[in-house]
């Protein structure tokens, strides 16, 4: 188990900390936009620089002082790092607790083709296995993965992302994951931490930093555009009616401000229905409106609807089989229903 | 209707910068290359192969090549660790040591004749000291390997840390955390990639020390280097009677550059 007190240093202007955080065999998705703190946080860990004040530990034992070497923290660079003097064999075998470990390796990670090629002759993804291979083989007691899927293309970043969950989970040890990007943080962290200026916005699973988002920060850096002031109206058997503008909308929050305040709502859960078509059974939540505008993001299509009934638009994000059923264009008719369940009052 | 651009701006474009910057350095190539083969052709092949025999010139190639590799070996020795320093440290010590390591290059070479005299010279408690225990320092391949040390070491700082910094600390960040000891690190990563500017480091450093002259004619006029002995040739017996030392002269230096040259891949690339 990794833990950090109170981790605080500071690099040129930028302040970071205290942070506190325990990381067990798991691993953890470290989410912030640039200048957040998140390599920061790892090259505190790996010992590339001091920390001003607070402890490091890993399984107990304090890591403070201790140069890179001595750490046992295996560390993969955004860039890779490989040595490109050496074959991707030569790489993986650097550090390799044993030699046969650099064919093992890359047979779990598939670039046992590519093992006598140099560094400049490998592919984005390439580079980034083989980087992954040469950590591992080194027996890491903690792994630190500095945006390894950035800059490759979307399907490899894709499939890597698929793999990873899998890989990490057959390591048992301490995973800290660095990435900016909302999809590969909950795609691959089993639990999220959101950064922002040098200190921890919220730590949670990734479904409750998606959902439950703690702050207006956390909201918009997960792709959440529906933030809405709301004022409780009505108490119901499972939570309370509130009032966003003058669309009325029941949550099973239990106890909503009584002045009222934000809510969010995030657009993976708000469903998008062709006018006309029947609605999901059960929910008490539904608008019509027209579809404002829509912009494909990928893997997903994120579709704004302005609500009939009131001044506000909602962002629903929706895959492309059901964009293509329901024949979304701007102008079009649409329902939208918002289960009770996902709207969240936020503190801040 | 289509855009138009006007004559000039067409003549602009058409016209070949890149063949204009080569023809006017082709001057500046021309002006290297016109003296030293005017050198070459000026003195039959037989003149200089039967100088070359001559007891003088034997010993002051001797000289000159036994100088500038103990001179290149103490600043390599010296000036890598230097330089690597000098490539990882910050602040404003860095600033001043950079500083001190260019200073010799900026001062004449007599003038750092004169500097060293003061401190080696037969005068000085060192020098009296290195010459009563069998080393004088002065008139002696001792004093030209000083002298040339001073001059030709710069390079291989100034070189061997720009090679050094070229050396993404990343790498090296990232041999430590896979358990390898700085020295390790340094061996098997930093000084492989930075060899090469080195190489090109070293190369510079003996081609400065074997024509060193300045420097060395104040601390060791005896025994006599080739530049000496090109001057003191000039001035006792006409410039025909140097032209022949100084066709080996420049023979030495263009053979280093190619043995080093075939060390490395390329190391002035």
């Amino acid at each position: 188990m990794l833990e950090l007190r109170s981790l605080s240093t500071t690099v040129g202007e930028f302040e970071f900390g205290p942070v506190d955080l325990t990381v067990g065999d798991e691993v953890l998705s470290v989410l912030g936009p640039s200048g957040s703190g998140k390599t920061t946080l790892l090259s505190l860990v790996a010992g590339i620089i001091d920390q001003d004040s607070g402890t490091i530990s890993l399984h107990g034992s304090v890591l403070d002082g201790q140069s890179l070497q001595q750490r046992q923290t295996g560390l993969v660079f955004q860039d890779g790092a490989l040595f490109p003097h050496m074959t991707a064999r030569e790489n993986i075998a650097y550090g390799a607790s044993d030699p046969e470990r650099v064919a093992d390796l890359a047979d779990l990670l598939e670039i046992a083709d590519v093992l006598d090629r140099r560094p400049p002759a490998l592919s984005g993804g390439e580079r980034k296995r083989v980087a992954l291979a040469r950590t591992l083989a080194a027996d890491p007691a903690v792994l630190l993965l500095d945006e390894p899927l950035s800059s490759l293309d979307a399907p490899i970043r894709r499939r890597l992302r698929r793999e990873l969950p899998g890989l990490f989970a057959s390591l048992d040890i301490p995973v800290i994951y660095v990435t900016h990007d909302q999809q590969t943080a909950t795609a691959v962290g089993d639990r999220t931490a959101v950064f922002r200026d040098g200190a921890i916005e919220q730590v949670g699973s990734p479904a409750s930093v998606i959902n439950r988002p703690a702050t207006r920060f956390v909201a918009r850096f997960t792709g959440n555009e529906n933030l809405f002031e709301a004022a409780p109206v009505d108490r119901v058997e499972d939570g309370a009616v509130v009032c966003v503008d003058d669309l009325r909308l029941q949550t099973t929050c239990p106890n909503p401000p009584e002045t009222g305040g934000t809510v969010s709502i995030h657009p993976s859960r708000i469903r998008i229905h062709a006018q006309g078509a029947a609605v999901d059974a059960g929910c008490p939540n539904t608008a019509s409106g027209t579809v404002d505008r829509w912009l494909h993001e990928g893997d997903r299509y994120r579709v704004a609807v302005d609500v009939a009934d009131a001044p506000l638009t909602l962002t629903a994000t929706i895959r492309p089989p059901r964009f293509d059923q329901l024949a979304v264009a701007v102008g079009s008719s649409v329902r939208v229903t918002i289960p009770p369940d996902s709207i969240h009052f936020i503190d801040q | 209707m289509f855009p138009t651009k006007s004559r000039t701006e067409a003549a602009v474009e058409r016209f070949d910068w890149v063949s204009v910057t080569f023809l006017l350095g082709a001057v500046l190539l021309c002006y290297y290359l016109v003296p030293l083969l005017s050198l070459l052709f000026s003195q039959p092949p037989g003149t200089v192969i039967q100088r070359l025999s001559t007891p003088d010139v034997v010993s002051a190639a001797t000289t000159s090549l036994t100088a500038s590799l103990a001179s290149v070996a103490i600043a390599t020795l010296f000036g890598l660790p230097l330089a690597y320093w000098l490539a990882r440290a910050d602040g404003r010590v860095k600033t001043i040591v950079t500083a001190l390591v260019v200073l010799p290059l900026v001062l004449p070479p007599i003038v750092s004749g004169m500097v060293l005299l003061t401190v080696v010279g037969p005068a000085t408690a060192l020098g009296q000291f290195a010459a009563a225990n069998g080393l004088p320092l002065t008139r002696s391949t001792a004093g030209v390997v000083l002298a040339q040390t001073f001059v030709s070491s710069p390079f291989l700082v100034i070189t061997a840390k720009a090679a050094f910094e070229s050396v993404d600390r990343k790498l090296e960040y990232a041999s430590h955390s896979l358990g390898k000891s700085r020295l390790t690190t340094f061996r098997r990563v930093t000084l492989p990639l930075a060899w090469q500017g080195i190489l090109a480091g070293i190369t510079l450093a003996f081609a400065r020390a074997i024509g060193e002259f300045g420097a060395t004619i104040m601390l060791a006029y005896y025994p006599r280097t080739m530049p000496v002995q090109i001057w003191v040739s000039f001035t006792t017996l006409g410039l025909d009677n140097a032209f022949p030392v100084a066709v080996i002269l420049v023979g030495i230096a263009v053979t280093t550059l190619v043995v080093l040259n075939a060390l490395g891949t390329n190391p002035l690339e």
